[in-house]
């Protein structure tokens, strides 16, 4: 029996996802071999499973869901079309790479968040996407190139997926925003926006400085009643007391939360809030 | 429209379907609006019949194209055909929207890049009729043991796995995979013999 020989008969499975988890990872274990004649084979499976949809009744969408779509696509079409033309090279005259340039532009934008209306916030941040997806494609063109070293690139390929995230939260129509206001010390407010799927933007302005080897600590407060604090990230302002902060994959699910709040802990934050609250917000 | 929808009939339907998608990368929008009216229809069918009420399907829906807006990057033509894509990334978005056991989410989305990535029509799919397809397809899985038909839809509507549809049916795991496997193959051999 050749080692294709005990898959033959997973592959329309496989391509439904009815398999169970001991089968799949085995047949994912062999495709990642590179085996052509299974990947064909699954490839076929998955055009076959996909003729299914056949059977659903057929049904039409409401007028009002194509306006919507629609009004939102030309939305984004024009906010894209004025974005600002990528030049030829990877780097600013400065010396700077365009890649770095784009996310400076971007914290920069972040910076005004709480002067800009939110609707023009957005725009610009769709606009500096665009520029992010250029800025791919020039690093792409490094690449291949050998312009710059493989851990060069890598960075910037990470930096580059972190601003993505940022833009996506911040952009996503289905993020939820959180105002936190400062507890019974003058600072202005800070703004959380929460994706369910990809997760918190953080932003603070002109933020008291903590004092020295302490920081400012998220703490996601649960719904459930009696239910402790739950730590998150840590950070310090810059010199100006503004930050801008991801949290990739926040400790607890937003449709559980009932607020965030920050606290000044110690460097390297606490597993349990030392201090009181100095910003608290709610959850819309 | 709606059987229109399901599969290019030929090499030059496919390749019209991949120059819209190619424009979508110059934001144009009328090429966005011209998928979004040929395919819109059978998208929203299938999601609703995995979703079962019409606003959650709406949304999905209009998450699936929006995506299709912002990441048309995603779908490569060379790959295999686009309306299989746009219907798996649809059939995957309807069922995570059933708020599925964490498992069996996890096992979709872990199988959704790779899903994307090929999905290559066999030869005889392109000399079929595309309404004698559609029809022939319901026939064959209308033919089928009403259990072993139900077995299928279980697996593809509601994303359940072989041994969750086991007990579901109250069947034996191994009859299960034999009725799941061999529904398909014989779907696969009458729409070759349809050819």
């Amino acid at each position: 029996m050749s080692n294709c020989d005990q898959f033959r008969e997973m592959y329309e499975a496989y391509a439904l996802g009815a398999l169970d988890p001991p089968e799949r990872v085995a047949l994912e274990a062999h495709l990642a071999t590179g085996c052509a004649e299974c990947a064909k084979a699954v490839a076929e499976a998955r055009w076959l499973v996909a003729q299914l949809a056949y059977l659903a009744p057929e049904a039409s969408t409401s007028e009002t869901l194509k306006g919507r779509l629609m009004q939102t696509v030309r939305s984004e079409a024009k906010s894209k079309s004025s974005s600002p033309v990528a030049t030829a090279s990877t780097m600013t005259p400065s010396g700077i790479p365009y890649w770095l340039s784009a996310g400076i532009a971007a914290l920069l934008l972040l910076t005004f968040y709480f002067a800009w209306d939110a609707h023009h916030l957005k725009q610009e941040l769709r606009a500096a996407n665009e520029r992010n997806q250029q800025n791919e494609q020039m690093i792409a063109s490094t690449q291949n190139q050998g312009a710059a070293s493989q851990q060069e690139l890598t960075a910037m390929q990470e930096q580059m997926a972190k601003m993505r995230r940022e833009n996506a939260i911040l952009t996503d129509p289905a993020s939820v925003k959180i105002t936190l206001a400062a507890q019974k010390i003058q600072a202005p407010q800070m703004v959380a926006m929460w994706h369910a799927k990809y997760g918190i933007v953080l932003t603070g302005q002109k933020v008291p400085m903590p004092s020295s080897n302490r920081v400012l600590q998220l703490w996601l407060i649960p719904k459930t009643p009696g239910g402790k604090p739950i730590p998150s990230v840590t950070v310090r302002p810059d010199v100006n007391g503004n930050f801008v902060i991801l949290v990739s994959n926040p400790p607890g699910a937003s449709k559980d939360t009932k607020a965030l709040a920050i606290t000044e802990e110690p460097a390297g934050g606490s597993a349990a809030p030392t201090t009181t609250p100095k910003w608290v917000g709610a959850m819309s | 429209m709606f059987l229109a929808a399901f599969s290019p009939k030929d090499d030059r339907a496919a390749s019209l379907d991949a120059a819209l998608v190619r424009l979508l990368l110059q934001n144009d929008v009328g090429a966005f609006e011209k998928l979004y009216d040929k395919y819109s229809r059978i998208v929203y069918s299938l999601v609703l019949r995995i979703v079962q009420q019409s606003g959650p399907a709406e949304e999905v829906v209009q998450d699936v194209f929006l995506q299709l807006w912002r990441n048309s990057a995603q779908y490569d033509a060379a790959r295999g055909p686009f309306v299989p894509w746009l219907l798996t990334l649809a059939r995957n978005r309807a069922l995570d929207t059933l708020r599925l056991k964490s498992e069996r989410q996890r096992r979709l989305e872990n199988q959704t890049d790779e899903l994307f990535s090929v999905v290559v029509a066999p030869q005889y799919e392109k000399e079929l009729d595309e309404k004698r397809r559609a029809e022939r397809v319901r026939t064959l899985v209308g033919e089928l043991n009403p259990q072993q038909k139900r077995a299928i839809e279980l697996a593809y509507f509601q994303g359940l796995s072989h041994s969750e549809i086991a007990a579901e049916l109250k069947e034996p795991l191994g009859t299960i995979k034999s009725w799941i496997r061999n529904g398909l193959i014989r779907l696969k051999e009458g729409l070759r013999t349809a050819s």
